[in-house]
């Protein structure tokens, strides 16, 4: 019963600040803090609308396709590769590196460079999506597996365990959580590339509603845009961190 | 006497000093918000900057990277004047502003490979590119599909002439709208691959004046020296093209031009002058009422009984007109 209220309270909590962010955004919509900036109300209006007339589906059919592709080719190439990183020591020493620089790099410069090699079309979209979500899917898988904690491994040995056992049964399994909260972290970074690839390359999907409703100075369905891929990418991420917390246990995750 | 002469010197100075401080105090600075790179097509805008200078209004020029985003500089106070064509952004943002002075009309040229297309019949049913949704490119392009009785497939966004022109060199982009210059650009790199379709006169802005009501009534004086100085630059290139490279050498304009722009200077402002892009009479009232129907078919004015008086003033222009003449 008390655990129950306790969780009552939670919600409630977070459906407070839900309003306070909306009333505040409502007030300085109204106020306004520029003509351009619309109020809240105007803005969920726009969204319903273009919920209604089906060009944000559209939208985001265009949109989740290069998405989609880009991390399940990081899913595999990248997860592949963290894990090659971790268990041989000249995959790491040859791969390393460019993962880093990837890290570190400012992907928005780099987008606008990746059409002179592959135009405009779908191609360069998902590689914008796998050059922003593949250092922290590799990164992550290759730190899962780099950090078995030797205990185990030793364990292993000692009962005379090969070393395909070693990978499979310990390291892989050890591993498991941070390879998957790596696709997570991946999927945000992904969004953040497919969201500068309609802005940079061409304006396609979500890209194009913001762009287009800029331009014809639609302020508030340009506004309800770049609120509803907020709302998506904050949904999906979240689910997915519930499943996370499903799959493994926090003496895993915490590992 | 030496030291009567020393003070003097000192005072006639000093009175020099105080005097340009006044002057510099005198002097008005428009903020001006430009959505593009200074190329070459702004050259007749540095011309009138410059010259504008000398007469006390000081034209400060920030590039900004879309013509979106200097609009907002304007609607949110942060810019005095801004250049563009945001006829939509003036119909719907409840802050007044207003057009006043038509800068450059439309010049594009549609470009297809000929290796796929000859005639605009050959465009029924294909895939063409343009900037934007939107834009002054996809009018054209569907008033010409009316004109033609055609059908295109599927239309295309791609931003920027040069990357349309890159698509077009590389294959990926068969038929698109190009401006005078990546249009030379592409017919120089691939001789005899591409060709330029016929169009109709279409008479629109590319390029206009535009502030607020506000600041147009409170400072009338320096905007009218500006668009004079403007207007004045116009005529000169109209006169002769040659003249403003000879005013780019004498101002010392975009010095660190490449060479292969350099060499597109004339051919541009002569293409210009055969075209008609410069008007001698910044535009006025034709330019409004031509710009009022071209944008409302490109979709971005919305409504049937628009009034020209709605979008542009006419005032700045006037005074500066009589100056001139």
């Amino acid at each position: 019963m008390k655990q129950g209220n306790r969780v009552a309270g939670h919600v409630l909590w977070q459906l407070v600040s839900f309003v306070v962010f909306f009333a505040a955004w409502e007030l300085a919509g109204r106020w306004p803090v520029s003509a351009a900036f619309p109020p809240f109300s105007q803005t969920a209006l726009a969204l319903f609308e273009m919920l209604a007339d089906g060009s944000l589906g559209r939208a985001y059919w265009i949109t989740l396709q290069p998405l989609l592709i880009g991390i399940v080719l990081c899913g595999i190439a990248g997860v592949g590769f963290g894990v090659g990183m971790g268990l041989s020591r000249s995959v790491e020493w040859l791969s390393l590196p460019v993962f880093i620089i990837l890290q570190a790099a400012p992907m928005a410069a780099i987008i606008p460079l990746i059409t002179y090699f592959y135009g405009i079309g779908l191609t360069s979209k998902v590689l914008a999506v796998v050059f922003l979500a593949a250092p922290v899917i590799v990164m992550n898988s290759y730190k899962g597996i780099r950090n078995t904690h030797p205990s185990l491994l030793q364990m292993c040995r000692a009962f005379l365990g090969t070393r395909r056992q070693e990978v499979l049964k310990i390291i892989l399994p050890h591993a498991a959580a941070l390879i998957f909260a790596g696709l997570r972290l991946g999927l945000a970074m992904g969004f953040i590339g497919i969201v500068i690839a309609e802005l940079l390359i061409t304006p396609t999907g979500i890209g194009d509603l913001i762009t287009y409703h800029s331009s014809v100075a639609e302020y508030s369905k340009m506004f309800a845009s770049v609120a509803s891929i907020i709302a998506v990418a904050a949904v999906t991420l979240h689910a997915l961190e519930r499943v996370e917390r499903m799959l493994f246990p926090p003496e895993i995750r915490g590992s | 006497m030496l030291q009567f002469g020393r003070i003097s010197r000192a005072a006639l100075a000093a009175a020099a000093l105080l005097l340009g401080a006044v002057q510099a105090q005198a002097a008005t600075t428009i903020r001006y918000a430009l959505g593009d790179v200074v190329s070459v097509d702004e050259l007749p805008l540095l011309v009138a900057v410059e010259r504008a200078k000398k007469r006390g209004v000081n034209v400060v020029v920030t590039a900004f990277k879309s013509e979106e985003i200097a609009t907002q500089a304007v609607i949110n106070g942060q810019s005095d004047i801004g250049q563009g064509t945001p006829y939509a952004a003036v119909q719907k943002v409840n802050v007044p502003i207003r057009f006043f002075y038509q800068l450059s009309a439309l010049q594009f040229f549609p470009i297809v490979n000929t290796q796929y297309y000859k005639t605009w019949k050959d465009l029924d049913g294909q895939e063409i590119v343009v900037h934007a949704r939107g834009s002054g490119t996809e009018a054209i392009m569907r008033l010409m599909e009316k004109e033609q009785k055609i059908t295109y497939k599927n239309v295309s966004f791609v931003p920027g002439s040069n990357v349309r022109a890159l698509g077009l060199l590389k294959g990926t982009i068969k038929v698109s709208i190009l401006d005078a210059t990546n249009r030379n650009y592409v017919m120089k790199e691939a001789p005899g691959k591409f060709a330029v379709l016929p169009l109709g006169q279409v008479k629109a802005s590319d390029e206009a004046l535009f502030a607020t009501k506000a600041y147009l009534d409170k400072n009338q004086a320096a905007v009218a020296v500006f668009v004079e100085e403007l207007v004045r630059v116009n005529r000169e290139i109209n006169k002769n093209p040659q003249s403003i490279i000879a005013e780019r050498k004498k101002l010392g304009l975009l010095k660190d031009l490449p060479q292969k722009l350099e060499a597109e200077i004339l051919p541009y402002f002569q293409e210009g002058v055969q075209g008609g892009i410069f008007p001698n009479d910044g535009g006025g009232e034709s330019a409004a009422k031509n710009d009022l129907e071209f944008f409302k078919l490109a979709g971005a004015l919305k409504g049937d009984n628009l009034k020209v008086e709605d979008f542009w003033t006419f005032a700045p222009l006037k005074a500066a007109l009589a100056k001139v003449k």
